[in-house]
């Protein structure tokens, strides 16, 4: 039993000690309680007092990069609405720490057939997880512990002081490396859940491409072909904080049996299984691959080439720029401010929003096409149907979850499953089903009788 | 404050190049970063250390 049945998490006890402190905050029951679905089909709710925002589901990496910015225009629109009715500046910010040693996550979650068996899953991501990180990290300037700041420092991932098991359901206390919650809102029988808990939350679109990107495949080589080995850290727990503080930018690692090996060779492994293992036909996967290669190969021979791509690089070096014009020490508390302020997602104050208007970042989605998906989902996914229902039928939507949308119609409730809802053909089936309804009554042909 | 014990501190900043391990000549363009820079400055000093937030998921 590895904790994929547990009465209650952790966190309960928790959220009950924090009890107290809620009953005393200006909030009323509705924001604190607020959880909705949106008409791009995204959730966004107050989660352990933040809000948190999580994307539609997507097929493609552009869509991914997509709804996560659109994700930030709509958490900035509402801090903006927040401002002027306090008459106080309310700040967002996207990244994974207080630098008081309180991380929050940036969860990924992707679905796979159930057949691929757990043990064959966990043991091929280890090594990829904790090695990712020297291209989807976010950087930071603090080393922390759980519940604590413990010294100034940078290092190239936001998460990775705050591991302390390889597998496990927890998510807020004694984090693992590969999280066990499978609800996989869809038919259990068929899929399963991957629920990453180890992820910075990225502000360079790029580098959220190639984290998701590079995971979907990995994933999808390792549905293909199960049998392949791959590489086993000699102590994944004590890799992860390392190679984030490593500043030599060596990454080197100990594999089982003593071998030595280095982050980049491990990432370069797993790359090497996508491309033989892959069907990398379309130009999408193809950008992917490449871009994934050079990152490695950029990485290797100056880092510093990466400036344009990677969060942490992008941050290292601006920070460097400012210490050196400002004489600021590397242990000011400052740097920590200006780390929080790369994080913004106020384009008027964000630094990496700075970086983004002086031209410097490489694919920064159209702003046009981020717009659109404030308000619509991804065409080729479930989440169409679950945002055009909110969309244009709010009024009448009951209820809106990841797997069903109930909505009330003119003779009772009208239960629309989303459960096995993934084989294009069906999506556009119920698609054209709503875009053609005028009311939800026309919504029958595609609900539960 | 916490406790500040030095334990890994970043490569000194080296914008020319650096002695050691650190980089030394930049391969790459260093972009034009003195807007930037003024929005740094306006960055507060002290906004990391009121900042908290509850551990999180």
């Amino acid at each position: 039993m590895r904790g994929f049945r547990v009465l209650e998490l952790r966190q309960d006890y928790d959220e009950a000690n924090y009890t107290r402190q809620d009953e005393e905050r200006e909030l009323s029951f509705e924001e604190i309680k607020s959880d909705q679905v949106l008409p791009n089909g995204a959730r966004f709710y107050n989660d352990h007092a933040h809000p948190e925002y999580c994307t539609p589901e997507c097929r493609s990496f552009s869509d991914i990069v997509l709804q996560d910015r659109a994700g930030e225009r709509i958490v900035e629109a509402c801090a903006q609405k927040l401002s002027e009715r306090r008459g106080a500046k309310v700040r967002v910010y996207k990244n994974n720490t207080d630098f008081w040693g309180h991380s929050y996550g940036c969860h990924e979650n992707y679905l796979l057939p159930r057949s691929l068996a757990w043990a064959t899953l966990a043991e091929g991501m280890e090594a990829f997880l904790v090695t990712r990180q020297i291209y989807a990290g976010a950087g930071k300037f603090g080393i922390e512990v759980e519940d604590a700041f413990e010294a100034p420092g940078f290092q190239i991932a936001q998460r990775s002081d705050f591991f302390s098991e390889l597998q496990s359901v927890d998510t807020m206390q004694r984090r693992p490396i590969i999280n066990t919650r499978d609800e996989p809102h869809a038919n259990a029988r068929l899929y399963r859940r991957f629920h990453v808990i180890i992820g910075d939350a990225n502000m360079s679109p790029f580098a959220t491409r190639l984290k998701v990107g590079a995971t979907a495949l990995v994933l999808e080589a390792l549905v293909l072909d199960p049998k392949r080995l791959h590489p086993r850290l000699e102590d994944p727990l004590a890799a992860l904080p390392a190679i984030s503080q490593d500043t030599s930018y060596k990454w080197e690692v100990a594999l089982v049996g003593k071998k030595q090996s280095t982050a980049l060779e491990i990432q370069r492994h797993y790359l090497a299984c996508v491309k033989a293992v892959c069907d990398l036909g379309s130009p999408e996967r193809q950008a992917l691959v490449a871009d994934w290669e050079t990152a490695l190969n950029d990485l290797e021979q100056d880092y510093r080439k990466c400036r344009d791509r990677l969060d942490w690089v992008a941050k290292l070096m601006l920070v460097w720029e400012f210490q050196a014009a400002e004489n600021v020490p590397e242990d000011d508390p400052w740097l920590r401010s200006l780390d929080l302020a790369y994080h913004l997602v106020d384009e008027a104050e964000g630094l990496h929003a700075g970086l983004e208007h002086a031209g410097v970042m490489k694919d920064v989605p159209d702003e046009k096409a981020v717009q659109a998906a404030i308000s619509l989902p991804p065409k080729d996914t479930r989440a169409w149907i679950r945002g055009r229902c909110v969309g244009k039928f709010a009024d009448a939507v009951i209820s809106a979850q990841w797997d069903h949308v109930t909505l009330r119609g003119s003779e009772g409730r009208l239960r629309i499953s989303l459960l096995d809802l993934f084989a294009p053909e069906d999506v556009l089936r119920y698609a054209q089903c709503i875009e053609r309804a005028v009311t939800p009554d026309d919504l029958q042909a595609i609900a539960e009788t | 404050m916490p406790d500040q014990t030095q334990k890994q501190r970043p490569a000194p900043p080296s914008p020319g190049g650096g002695g050691g391990e650190g980089p030394r000549e930049p391969q790459v363009e260093k972009p034009n970063t003195e807007e930037l820079l003024k929005r740094m400055r306006k960055v507060d000093p002290d906004q990391a250390r009121r900042y908290r937030q509850r551990t999180g998921q």
